[in-house]
């Protein structure tokens, strides 16, 4: 199985917490903050949509298939941070493990906080801005 | 002699004029630009200036480890020469404040922005690419609801008689000595002027003023509604970054995050 909750990663949850998200929504409407899922499945498809991206990931549980989703923050701000969808699709076809605060609603659906590929390197969405940015 | 010291002194005016036209034309520079036609040059693409999350990314892996954050685009406007005076909120006739707050506590179930709509004038805010003519101002937008445009004569041409009502409304422009004073109006009821509930009547006329302060520009706009307001509304103004970014196409705006809200927590627009 390859889908666990993990134990609140309070640092990271109470900084992500109170930053105030953009454009769309407010985090707290859908998604628990105080929780963080990490679940690793193969990368099938990347939307390069507003308001958020999406990523789509077939997973495995307890033998069983688990299709998830994960949004994450629009795609001007990955552009603006050298991100392309490209960066994304690349590893389609291949494992992944996305951490992620999950929807409150319970559905297989979560704020993607970071993505780590199947060698070793990783994209994650940190607290800071360009001015403490080194 | 003679024949030389005069090519000479043609060469030197030559010289001296194709310097002052560069200049007339040279772009930013932390001094004010001048256009040809003497008008403050407000060509040139501007910085993106949307709220993103505030947010860096990180990337990490063969032994490395990088941040990038964003640039705001903004720079400070606390005090900004020849803005006007603004007030944070518009002055709502009494009648219509129950209504801005119901649709200020349900925004994420009533803001058309949220559902993928278009912002409007003046939500859309100040454009990213500014193409100045002699005759007309093109401006050039990124959005994610799609990249608008608007086409905005400055020779004197009236309003359009014509035209239908629309997101951005119909547009003519004048200068008022080194600002540039858009009138927009024949607007669709369907946006909102600003977060938190701003609707506004078919009556809205927006004036929006665009200078530069240095190499930066500057955008303030001020709402009129009689039907809706006691008053005109000015907001504050908004000091945008020269960008060297090249204008992208918007991705499409799909909106699925409705039916997984739990509450009506505010988010954050523009």
């Amino acid at each position: 199985m390859n889908f666990r909750i993990c134990r609140p990663f309070v640092t990271l949850v109470l900084v992500f917490a109170a930053i105030p998200l953009f454009a769309h929504h407010s985090t707290t409407a859908e998604f628990d903050v105080a929780k963080k899922v990490t679940i690793s499945g193969t990368l099938t498809k990347v939307d390069w949509v507003n308001p958020h991206i999406v990523v789509f990931l077939e997973a495995k549980a307890n033998g069983k298939a688990e299709a998830w989703k994960f949004e994450s923050n629009p795609p001007a701000w990955f552009r603006r941070v050298g991100v392309g969808r490209a960066d994304f699709s690349k590893a389609i076809g291949q494992m992944v493990t996305v951490e992620a605060n999950r929807a409150k609603d319970g559905s297989q659906y979560g704020y993607l906080l970071k993505m780590t590929y199947a060698d070793g390197t990783s994209l994650e969405l940190v607290s800071g801005t360009l001015a403490d940015a080194p | 002699m003679k024949k030389t010291l005069a090519v000479i002194v043609v060469a030197l005016v030559a010289v001296v004029a194709l310097v002052a036209a560069q200049r007339k034309t040279s772009p930013a520079s932390g001094g004010a630009t001048r256009a040809s036609d003497s008008h403050p040059d407000l060509s040139g693409t501007w910085a993106y200036t949307v709220a993103l999350p505030p947010l860096a990314l990180k990337r990490a892996g063969n032994g490395n480890t990088s941040v990038k954050g964003i640039d705001p685009g903004r720079a400070a406007a606390a005090s900004v020469k020849g803005a006007l005076p603004s007030t944070p909120e518009p002055p709502y006739k009494p009648e219509f404040l129950a209504k801005v707050k119901d649709l200020e506590e349900h925004e994420s179930k009533t803001d058309p922005v949220f559902y993928c709509d278009k912002p409007g004038v003046p939500r859309i805010g100040p454009p990213r690419r500014i193409v100045q003519l002699a005759n007309e101002m093109i401006f050039l937008y990124e959005d994610m609801s799609g990249d608008a445009y608007r086409v905005i004569p400055t020779d004197g041409r009236p309003h359009r008689v014509d035209a239908n009502p629309s997101y951005y409304g119909d547009s003519v422009a004048h200068w008022e000595g080194d600002t540039l004073v858009v009138d927009a109006r024949n607007f669709v009821e369907d946006t909102w002027f600003g977060e938190n509930g701003y609707f506004h009547s078919d009556a809205m006329r927006v004036i929006e003023r665009f200078w530069r302060d240095g190499a930066n520009l500057v955008y303030q706009a001020t709402v009129y509604d009689a039907k809706v307001l006691t008053a005109p509304w000015t907001m504050a103004p908004r000091v945008v970054k020269a960008s060297t970014e090249a204008l992208e196409e918007s991705p499409k705006c799909v909106e699925s995050d409705s039916k997984l809200l739990v509450n009506n927590d505010h988010h954050i627009q523009r």
